[in-house]
C-alpha cells in the first residue's frame, strides 16, 4: 500500500515533498499536544491531598507556553506557504510559453469530450478532431507540455488525473488553461472529481502517455480516420 | 417563579420556557440525526458493497445514492447540529447561567421554534415529492442544482414543489428561526444578567453562544441573495447562474462559502464554550485565559468572513486571489490553536476528576485535534489542488464536525443532565458509549484519509468503473470504515437506552450541585421549575473560583458566583 500513486508528472514529486512537510509540522503538534493531555491527565489525577494549581494565564508569565505554542503554529503555517509558493506558481500561474500540444477538454453529462487540433497544429480551427464517446482513450506525448484548455457544456465538471496531481473544475462559461508534463509511459484514469449529476461515477476516459514517435503514429491514424 | 396556571398544551406544545423549547428543539434535532445516520448507513453500505442488497433498504440506484449523500449533509449541518447545539444547548443554559426566568422575548422564542418545526416538515416532504428528492450534493451548486428546470420557461408549481426547490426553502425557514433564536440570545445576555453579572463575570459559554448567533447573522446575508436567486433560476427561469444567458455559477460558490465556512465556527463556538464550562469543573482549576479566549474567538470572527474562497481553489478563481485567501486560511488556525491550548493548560496542574463529562472532554480534545490540524493540508493552496473533492476532505471535515456535533452534545448531555432531569445517568453504560464511539468514530475515519490521498473522489456512488480505485486495501479500508460507522451508529442506542431509562428511572440527584461547580444553573432547584430560580441569584464573582481554600472554616475547593463571603 503507498499512501499516494504512482507520481508522473513534473509537479508530482514537489506536491508529494509538500504533503511529508505538512505531514512533519502536523504530526509534531500533534504529539506534543496529545503528550501533554495525556501527561497532565495522569499526573494530575484527583487526590484529596494534591492542591490543584491556580493560575489563570492572565499574566505573560504564565501565557507565555501558549503564545510559544501558537507561535510555532504561525511558523509552521507560513513555512508551508512560502516552501509551496514555487509548485503553486509552476502549476497555476504560469503556461510554458512553447505549446508542445494544445487539446481542448470538455465536461458534458457524463463523459469527456476532446478536441485535438487538425493538420495546421492549431486549435479552434476548422479541421480540428473531436473525439466525443464514452470510455474513449486520448493519446498523449510523454516529456511534453501538453496544454488543456477545460470546459464545460452543461454542469461544473473537474478533470481529475491523480497519478499527475492535475485537478482543475470545468466550467460552463469559463475556459481554463492549465498545463502538464508527464515523465512516465502509462494509461491513465481521468476521473471527474465534481458532482456532475446521476451517473457522475461512470463518467470515465482514458490517457495513453506514449513516445513521441508512437503517438505521432495515431495521431496520424486519427486524421485518416476522420477523413474517411 | 413564574405562578400562573398551565394547560397540557402551554406546558408542552406551545410553551414559552425555554427549557420546554430547548428539550422541542433537541427531541427535533435527534430525530433529524436518527434520518441523516440512517441515511449515512445505507449509501456507507453500499459504498462497501456495491452490488449487495442493503438490509433494511434494498438496492440503491446512483440517483438515490446522490439523493441520500446530500441530505445526510444538509440535514446534519443544519437540523442536527444547528438545532443541538445553538438553539438546544443555549435555550437550555443561557437562562440558567445567567440567573435568570427566561428569554427577553419567550414568544419569539417559541415562534422561532415552530418556524423551524416547520422547515423540518418542509426539508422531510422534499424526499417525497413526484421526481424525487433533491440530489445535488448539499452545497447546492449550480447548475446542476438548477438543472433539471434550466429552460427559460419552467412549469412555475411543479418547479416549487420539487425537491431541490423544497430544500431551499426549508432552509429559508431554518434561518429565519435562527435569527429569531439569535436575537433572543442576544437580548438576553444584553439586559437579563443577574445582578453583579458583569459581562466579565459571565460565563465562557455564554460569550461563545454570542459569538455563535454573531457569526451567523454577519454571514447568512449573501447566502440568502444566493439561495433566491437559485430558487429564482429554478421556478422562474432566470439565468442567474446560466453562463450562456451572461450569468455565471461562480457567483453562488461565493455567495454559498461567505456563510459556509463561518458556519462551521457557528457550531464550534457553542461547543468550546460547553467545553469552556466542563474543562474547569472537572480539572478544579480556574480556566486559563478567559479574556484571550475571548479575545481570540472576536479575531476568528472577523478572519472567518476573509477565508471562504479556500473552497475554490481548484474552482477557477484567479490563482492569484488563492493566495490571500490561504493566507487567511492559516490565520484563522492561530486563534483556535490558542483555544484548544488554553484548554489543555486549564487541565495542567489540576487536580482532575475523570467523570464521565470530562471524558467527553479530553475525546473532544483529542479527536478535533486532529480535525484542526488535517485543515493545514487543506489550507495550503498547492496540496488542495490535490485533496479538493477527494476523501480526504471528507474525512477532515468528519473529524471537526463531527466531535463538534456529537461530542459537543453528548459531554453536554452527561453534564446538565443531572440538573435537567433530576436524576443520574448509568455512568457504566455512559462509559461505555463513550468508548464505543471514540474507537469507532476512529476507525471510521481515519481509513477515508487513505483513502484520498490515494486519489478516492467523493460523492462517487461506486468506484468499480476505476481500476486504480478497485485496490484490495481501498475495498477492504472501505468495508472498516463501513463497518465501524455502522458500530458507530448502534452504540448510540446504548445511549438513548440509557437516557430514557435514566430520565424515569434514574437515581434522584441528591444535590444540587452534584459536580460542585460555580456557575449560577447549579443553584436552582434540580430540575429548574418554570421560572428556574426560587431567589433570584446575586453575582459576587466571576465563575472559574476552583482550587482548595478556606471557607467559613471548612475546606472546600470551589465557591459558586453567587455565594457571599464574609469580609
Amino acid at each position: 500500500m503507498n499512501i499516494f500513486p504512482e507520481a508522473v508528472s513534473t509537479y508530482a514529486h514537489e506536491m508529494d515533498k509538500l504533503f511529508w512537510l505538512i505531514t512533519l509540522f502536523a504530526g509534531l503538534g500533534f504529539f506534543i499536544t496529545i503528550g501533554i493531555l495525556i501527561y497532565s491527565l495522569i499526573r494530575f489525577r484527583y487526590s484529596p491531598q494534591r492542591k490543584p494549581m491556580t493560575f489563570r494565564g492572565n499574566t505573560f508569565r504564565e501565557f507565555r507556553w501558549v503564545a510559544l505554542g501558537m507561535a510555532l503554529l504561525a511558523f509552521a503555517d507560513f513555512y508551508v506557504l512560502y516552501d509551496e509558493h514555487d509548485t503553486w506558481d509552476k502549476m497555476m500561474q504560469s503556461v510554458p510559453e512553447e505549446k508542445d500540444l494544445h487539446i481542448a477538454i470538455t465536461g458534458r453529462q457524463w463523459n469527456w469530450i476532446f478536441t485535438y487540433p487538425g493538420p495546421d497544429g492549431k486549435l479552434y480551427t476548422a479541421d480540428d478532431v473531436i473525439i466525443n464517446e464514452p470510455n474513449s482513450t486520448i493519446h498523449i506525448p510523454i516529456h511534453k507540455n501538453v496544454v488543456f484548455d477545460i470546459r464545460s457544456v452543461d454542469v461544473i465538471h473537474s478533470v481529475f488525473l491523480k497519478e499527475a496531481r492535475f485537478k482543475y473544475d470545468a466550467i460552463p462559461g469559463r475556459t481554463i488553461t492549465k498545463w502538464v508534463q508527464f515523465h512516465r509511459p502509462g494509461k491513465y484514469e481521468l476521473i471527474c472529481a465534481e458532482l456532475c449529476g446521476v451517473l457522475h461515477s461512470k463518467m470515465r476516459n482514458f490517457i495513453m502517455v506514449e513516445s513521441e514517435e508512437v503517438f505521432q503514429q495515431w495521431l496520424d491514424e486519427l486524421y485518416a480516420g476522420t477523413n474517411e | 417563579m413564574a405562578t400562573h396556571t398551565q394547560s397540557f398544551w402551554t406546558k408542552y406544545i406551545f410553551s414559552q420556557d425555554h427549557k420546554v423549547i430547548g428539550a422541542q428543539y433537541l427531541i427535533v434535532g435527534l430525530i433529524m440525526a436518527a434520518v441523516a445516520g440512517f441515511f449515512a448507513y445505507v449509501f456507507r453500505y453500499h459504498l462497501a458493497y456495491p452490488d449487495a442488497e442493503i438490509p433494511l433498504w434494498g438496492t440503491l440506484d446512483p440517483r438515490t445514492y446522490n439523493m441520500l449523500v446530500t441530505t445526510h449533509g444538509a440535514l446534519m449541518i443544519f437540523w442536527v447540529a444547528m438545532p443541538i447545539l445553538v438553539a438546544a444547548i443555549g435555550n437550555f443554559l443561557i437562562p440558567t447561567m445567567l440567573g435568570t426566568d427566561d428569554m427577553a422575548f419567550p414568544f419569539l422564542n417559541m415562534l422561532s421554534f415552530w418556524v423551524f418545526f416547520l422547515s423540518a416538515v418542509v426539508v422531510v416532504t422534499s424526499l417525497f415529492v413526484p421526481g424525487g428528492g433533491f440530489d445535488g450534493g448539499w452545497t447546492l451548486y449550480p447548475p446542476l442544482s438548477a438543472d433539471a428546470y434550466l429552460n427559460t420557461n419552467p412549469d412555475f408549481w411543479k418547479a416549487l414543489f420539487s425537491g431541490g426547490s423544497l430544500v431551499i426553502l426549508a432552509l429559508a425557514l431554518e434561518f429565519a428561526s435562527m435569527l429569531m433564536g439569535g436575537i433572543n440570545f442576544m437580548v438576553t445576555t444584553i439586559n437579563k444578567r443577574a445582578r453583579g453579572m458583569s459581562f466579565s463575570r459571565m460565563p465562557i459559554l455564554v460569550w461563545f453562544m454570542n459569538f455563535s448567533v454573531v457569526t451567523f447573522m454577519f454571514s447568512v446575508g449573501p447566502v440568502i441573495a444566493g439561495a433566491l436567486m437559485l430558487l429564482l433560476d429554478r421556478v422562474a427561469g432566470t439565468g442567474f447562474y446560466d453562463a450562456y444567458r451572461g450569468g455565471d455559477p461562480i457567483l453562488f460558490q461565493h455567495l454559498f462559502w461567505f456563510f459556509g465556512h463561518p458556519e462551521v465556527y457557528v457550531l464550534l463556538f457553542p461547543t468550546l464554550g460547553v467545553m469552556g464550562e466542563i474543562i474547569p469543573t472537572f480539572a478544579r482549576k480556574p480556566l486559563f485565559g478567559y479574556k484571550f479566549i475571548i479575545g481570540a474567538s472576536i479575531v476568528a470572527i472577523i478572519l472567518s468572513m476573509v477565508v471562504w474562497a479556500h473552497h475554490q481553489f481548484v474552482a477557477g478563481i484567479n490563482p492569484y486571489m488563492a493566495v490571500f485567501f490561504s493566507v487567511g486560511t492559516i490565520l484563522i488556525s492561530i486563534p483556535f490553536a490558542g483555544i484548544i491550548l488554553s484548554y489543555v493548560a486549564t487541565i495542567f496542574g489540576g487536580n482532575i476528576r475523570l467523570e464521565l463529562p470530562m471524558w467527553w472532554a479530553v475525546g473532544f480534545l483529542a479527536t478535533f485535534l486532529i480535525g484542526g490540524l488535517t485543515g493545514l493540508y487543506l489550507g495550503s493552496n498547492t496540496f488542495d489542488i490535490y485533496a479538493h473533492d477527494t476523501s480526504f476532505v471528507v474525512a477532515h471535515f468528519h473529524y471537526t464536525l463531527f466531535p463538534i456535533t456529537f461530542f459537543g452534545f453528548f459531554a453536554a448531555f452527561y453534564y446538565w443532565f443531572p440538573k435537567y432531569a433530576g436524576r443520574m445517568y448509568n455512568d457504566f453504560l455512559g462509559k461505555l458509549h463513550f468508548w464505543g464511539t471514540f474507537i469507532f468514530f476512529q476507525l471510521f475515519a481515519l481509513p477515508i484519509f487513505f483513502l484520498g490521498l490515494n486519489g478516492q473522489p467523493r460523492r462517487m456512488a461506486d468506484y468499480t468503473a476505476f481500476e486504480t480505485l478497485m485496490q484490495d486495501w481501498h475495498i477492504q479500508f472501505r468495508e472498516i470504515a463501513t463497518i465501524s460507522a455502522i458500530l458507530l451508529i448502534l452504540t448510540q442506542f446504548i445511549w438513548l437506552y440509557n437516557f430514557i431509562v435514566s430520565l424515569w428511572k434514574g437515581k434522584r440527584v441528591s444535590s444540587d450541585n452534584p459536580w460542585q461547580a460555580n456557575t449560577l444553573e447549579w443553584q436552582a432547584p434540580s430540575p429548574p421549575p418554570h421560572g428556574n430560580f426560587e431567589v433570584y441569584p446575586e453575582v459576587y464573582r466571576d465563575p472559574y473560583t476552583f482550587g482548595v481554600v478556606q471557607v467559613n472554616g471548612t475546606k472546600r475547593d470551589f465557591i459558586p458566583q453567587n455565594e457571599k463571603l464574609p469580609s
